[in-house]
């Protein structure tokens, strides 16, 4: 008996082995394909197996929680270093000569900004995911004090006289004048849009604050992106320059002599063909400069005619006005800058040229004295007080690097106690982040993608039909689990939508070989949060006018009465914990320029941070999107309400967060759909 | 023992009731002249003038065809085509907070700050309707009264809310004045009296006119003289409302009404009230009043000149000036220092205190 138990067993053993030699290769391929959407993807079982786990026990063993220095500051005797630890939600102390981490003092979630105060004794740190601002005795490391604003706190700086502290706020889109002896907020300007950089003239009347994303502009216009000009006697902003063809404004400085201001800017060709890319035109990157002795404001790029240098962000100027720094956190540079030459430049544009000047590649050769290589995805610079030593910080290697202000090379390095393993993830954000995948170098995945985000923008791709089917930007917001992508839904997975088409599309280049692929959809699935909802939905209860709004989105009958269909009701589309059912719809949106096609129906997560709206961004506020572009209600019943009823109703949206926090929500929605099925099946 | 302490504490309380009841002497009332008159030849964009809002050492004018800002001695214009909602610019507000300046237009909400034009529209934003009578600046709010309610904007927040009749008490949604002071916003609403708005327990309460007579007021101290309300000012602790059937004054305590038959009120006809201090100026269809609770001085025209008409206790005397307001028609009005600014239907007046 237990002879021919074990001559059963192997039999049937040699058989399944049999079988998997004969056909395992063709399953294999046809579940690779299926899981990837691409045929060509290797036959790898930890692709997405281990690499795109998520939120388990695989998952913790395979990530790890970076440092992430992102923006830094320096003791008045340039011993000391206080680096912002982006990721480890950590202010370190770092002795700059011994280059070594000296202490690590906990901040709150996702730190931006750290500026020393004064006197030299404490710090603030700027808490951009919790809405605060921690003021920290550095004696002790304890915090002292929490400052509360506006939303997204990132850029600070000091009034001369010390007594206040102001701070940029991202997501609020203002700035906040606090009263330092009493910690409050004295006073709340508005600023642009998602503002995030501030300096102060030398003389300290003004405040000049750049921002990122262009302000509301007519469909299909360039984008216009704000900065933010504040007398600080007054505190009243005086005027609001505005740059033309031109946003992502990261850091702003103003010279030591007070005579220009610069900002780092990039300017996107996104009404052209994408097909620009090969002809150099798709992406550059520059300054604004405002000359504040004339008033004129213009631009100048950094780029040259074959190299660009993507995603410019941290800007400094040496104490002797004679050089700038800016770091290219796309293509892991930092450009040197003639300040005399630039000058020279600024001073001798003919205003009828300066159109001509903000797109010139050749221009920067005559200002721009060295590239200076760097560690992955350079951030925020600091110089020492004698200007003899830059700082920066090496936010994807978690490092601090020391460049020599005269020679222009790296002399140094200074670790930050960072994981030792790099992890696939962490390897997929430096892919995600870096430009060399791209033509030239014209642009990473971050740079339409800002934070893994988007940027605002509409873009004409250079896909089939090109120069019809405009797409608006979206999200890399948790997106792991909302296939498919693109507006038409073409790409069922992240690796067919960052394969081969990509290249072919939008990067010009060759593709990204699949190891560089995986990794950066892994990073792409499992690694990009949504910041909390502190804007609009600060504790998970929703206020009267919330709670009235989310009754209209899950209503069945209209202000008549009568029964709204199944399909046009909001939460049909809409359903958490993502808000989207994964489907293709016709909501009465398409243009004239687009194919005849249905739409992926987009998440709502965060929603109020992803404006202009609809696939072609002709919607600029979600009230458009029911006041102009829903006349026959395909898009949800929604001619019946009244005016209050559909502010009820944005206000909703606008408080949805995360997924993560409409489980329960999604799962009595399951429920309710299951009894309904079998209610229907009864019957 | 007991009783001599009682004497002693009724003596020391009783010159202290009395002095507590002693009404409250009336301010000295200003007096204007030497009337100067702005109109398209002097910068304008247009003689009919909705609206005027002084701004430190500058004036901004609402008219029929742009708004103005009067700076330096000129006007510099501002239409649609710089960003303006729209040319009928019928508020202007300043925040005391922000320096910015919002407008209400009968096509919808500007925010200028730092020389750019923000549209907030009923398309675009929560505001209730796009026809906006008054706008007013409380903090970090922004009240409007328009055609379908009165919006509430909080600037930090970006969030609105509108009330209407279906959650306040009003008659319908039609509401034309704002005014906020004191912890409260008070709502002139068609129809509908007066709303306050508690800002501490966020609730309504109304103040009607109690005989609910739309032709004549029987009672005029029982309450508001009319439903119909055009506008409302509050200043040190009075609230002042204007109606097309007079005018209306609460102390917090009592009503008072006032009628052109019985007071020096120019017209029962008014377009708008702003308080300065004590004293109210109310501009009526026949002149510009105004107001200290006690006595009253009417600015009309006379001729190519002006007049004032002195009105105390049933009597009333007139004493005629060489210059006047630009129009007895008068819509808008604020102050400068010792200058007056106001609104007419044909050029805008500025008037400098004389006494």
């Amino acid at each position: 008996m237990i002879r021919a138990k074990g001559i059963f067993i192997s039999a049937a053993v040699v058989l399944a082995l049999g079988a998997f030699i004969l056909f395992g290769g063709r399953w294999a391929r046809g579940h690779v394909n299926y899981i990837t959407a691409a045929e060509d993807h290797p036959l790898t079982c930890w692709t997405c197996h281990v690499y795109t786990q998520k939120d388990n026990f695989i998952a913790s063993i395979m990530n790890e929680t970076y440092v992430s220095p992102y923006k830094l500051d320096i003791s008045d005797d340039g011993s000391t270093l206080y680096v912002v630890g982006q990721e480890s939600n950590e202010l370190l102390v770092v002795d700059a000569e011994g280059g070594k981490v000296l202490e690590k003092i906990p901040v709150g979630l996702r730190p931006h900004t750290v500026k020393l105060s004064p006197d030299g004794l404490s710090a603030f740190v700027s808490n951009q995911w919790a809405d605060n601002i921690y003021h920290i005795d550095l004696a002790t490391g304890n915090v002292v004090d929490t400052l509360v604003g506006g939303s997204g706190p990132s850029d600070l700086l000091f009034s001369p006289d010390g007594q206040e502290l102001w701070c940029v706020n991202s997501y609020s889109n203002d700035i906040s004048i606090f009263d330092l002896e009493t910690f409050q907020e004295r006073r709340r300007l508005k600023a642009g849009n998602n503002p995030v950089s501030a300096a102060m003239t030398p003389d300290g009347r003004e405040v000049y604050v750049s921002s990122r994303r262009s302000v509301e502009v007519p469909h299909m216009t360039h984008p216009l992106t704000e900065m933010t000009v504040t007398a600080t006697k007054y505190q009243r902003v005086s005027e609001r320059l505005m740059f033309q063809d031109a946003y992502i404004m990261e850091t702003v400085d103003v010279t030591p002599s007070g005579d220009l201001v610069l900002a780092t800017l990039i300017r996107p060709k996104n009404l052209i063909p994408t097909v620009q890319i090969e002809r150099g035109w798709m992406m550059t990157q520059g300054l604004g400069i405002v000359d504040r002795e004339s008033g004129r404001t213009m631009q100048l790029l950094l780029d040259e005619p074959n190299a660009f240098y993507s995603d410019p962000f941290g800007l400094v100027i040496t104490q002797d006005g004679k050089k700038a720094f800016v770091s290219h956190a796309g293509v892991d540079k930092i450009t040197a800058i003639d300040m005399e030459e630039l000058r020279k430049l600024v001073r001798e544009a003919p205003d009828e040229a300066l159109e001509d000047y903000a797109n010139h590649l050749g221009l920067s050769s005559r200002f721009v004295i060295g590239r200076i290589p760097t560690g992955s995805n350079p951030k925020g610079m600091v110089l020492s007080p004698d200007g003899k030593l830059l700082y920066v910080a090496e936010r994807l290697n978690d490092r601090i690097a020391v460049i020599s202000t005269e020679n222009l090379e790296t002399v140094g390095t200074i670790g930050l106690e960072g994981p030792r393993r790099l992890t696939v993830n962490r390897e997929g954000r430096q892919i995600l982040n870096n430009a060399s995948g791209t033509f030239q170098n014209q642009y990473a995945c971050y740079t339409c993608h800002p934070d893994s985000h988007e940027d605002g923008l509409v873009y004409n791709m250079a896909g089939v039909g090109m120069g019809r089917n405009l797409a608006n930007v979206q999200t890399l917001r948790d997106i792991g689990d909302i296939p498919p992508y693109k507006w038409n839904g073409k790409n069922q997975t992240i690796y067919k939508q960052d394969g081969m088409r990509f290249s072919t599309i939008l990067t010009r280049n060759e593709a990204f070989t699949h190891k560089q692929l995986d990794r950066l959809v892994a990073h792409i699935m499992t690694d990009i949060e949504n910041p909390p909802n502190l804007r609009f939905n600060p504790n998970g209860e929703l206020t009267e006018k919330q709670q009235r709004g989310k009754e209209i989105f899950y209503r069945t009958q209209d202000n008549f009465g009568n029964e709204i269909p199944e399909a046009n009701r909001c939460y049909t589309c809409h359903p958490p914990p993502y808000f989207t059912n994964l489907q293709m719809t016709d909501v009465g949106t398409l243009a004239d320029s687009d194919d005849p096609m249905k739409f992926d129906v987009p998440q709502l997560n965060n929603v109020y941070e992803s404006g202009p709206y609809l696939h072609d961004g002709k919607a600029q506020t979600l009230e458009e999107i029911w006041t102009k572009f829903n006349d026959h209600d395909e898009h949800g019943v929604a001619n019946d309400m009244r005016k209050d009823q559909l502010n009820d109703l944005v206000e909703y949206l606008k408080s949805i967060g995360d997924a993560k926090n409409y489980m329960e929500e999604a799962a009595v929605y399951e429920a309710s759909l299951t009894k309904k099925k079998k209610d229907h099946e009864k019957n | 023992m007991r009783k001599i302490r009682l004497l002693a504490a009724i003596g020391f309380l009783l010159p202290l009731g009395l002095w507590a009841t002693e009404p409250k002497k009336a301010s000295e009332m200003p007096e204007y002249g030497k009337w100067q008159t702005f109109t398209t030849e002097d910068g304008l964009p247009a003689n009919k003038i909705y609206c005027v809002r002084v701004d430190g050492d500058r004036v901004w004018v609402g008219t029929s065809h742009g708004l103005a800002l009067y700076e330096n001695g000129s006007f510099t214009n501002f239409t649609t085509e710089d960003g303006l909602a729209h040319n009928g610019v019928l508020s202007v507000d300043v925040s005391e907070q922000t320096g910015d300046i919002w407008i209400g237009t009968l096509g919808g909400l500007n925010r200028y700050s730092g020389g750019v034009f923000e549209t907030f529209n009923q398309f675009n934003s929560g505001l209730p309707n796009d026809v906006i009578y008054t706008v007013v600046c409380d903090g970090q709010d922004v009240w409007c009264a328009t055609g379908g309610g009165a919006g509430h904007y909080d600037t930090y927040s970006e969030e609105w809310a509108i009330y209407t009749e279906r959650n306040a008490p009003m008659h319908e949604p039609w509401t034309y004045s704002i005014c906020a002071g004191d912890n409260k916003i008070w709502i002139a609403a068609w129809g509908g009296g007066i709303i306050e708005w508690q800002k501490d327990s966020r609730t309504f309460r109304d103040y009607t006119d109690p005989d609910g007579e739309m032709e004549i007021d029987l009672f005029p101290d029982d309450g508001l003289v009319h439903d119909i309300t055009t506008a409302v000012s509050y200043s040190n602790g009075i609230l002042w409302v204007a109606t097309y059937f007079g005018m209306s004054r609460y102390d917090g305590t009592h009503w008072k009404g006032y009628f052109d038959h019985d007071s020096g009120l120019a017209s029962n006809f008014i377009n708008f009230i702003r308080a300065n201090g004590d004293v109210a100026f109310l501009c009526t269809d026949k002149g510009l009043s105004s107001f200290n609770g006690e006595e009253w001085i009417t600015y009309k025209k006379n001729g190519s000149g002006g007049k004032r008409v002195y009105y105390k206790d049933g009597e009333s005397n007139t004493k005629n000036d060489a210059t006047g307001l630009a129009h007895e028609f008068t819509i808008g009005v604020d102050f400068q220092g010792d200058d007056i600014w106001v609104a007419t239907s044909y050029g805008l007046s500025r008037g400098t205190k004389i006494n």
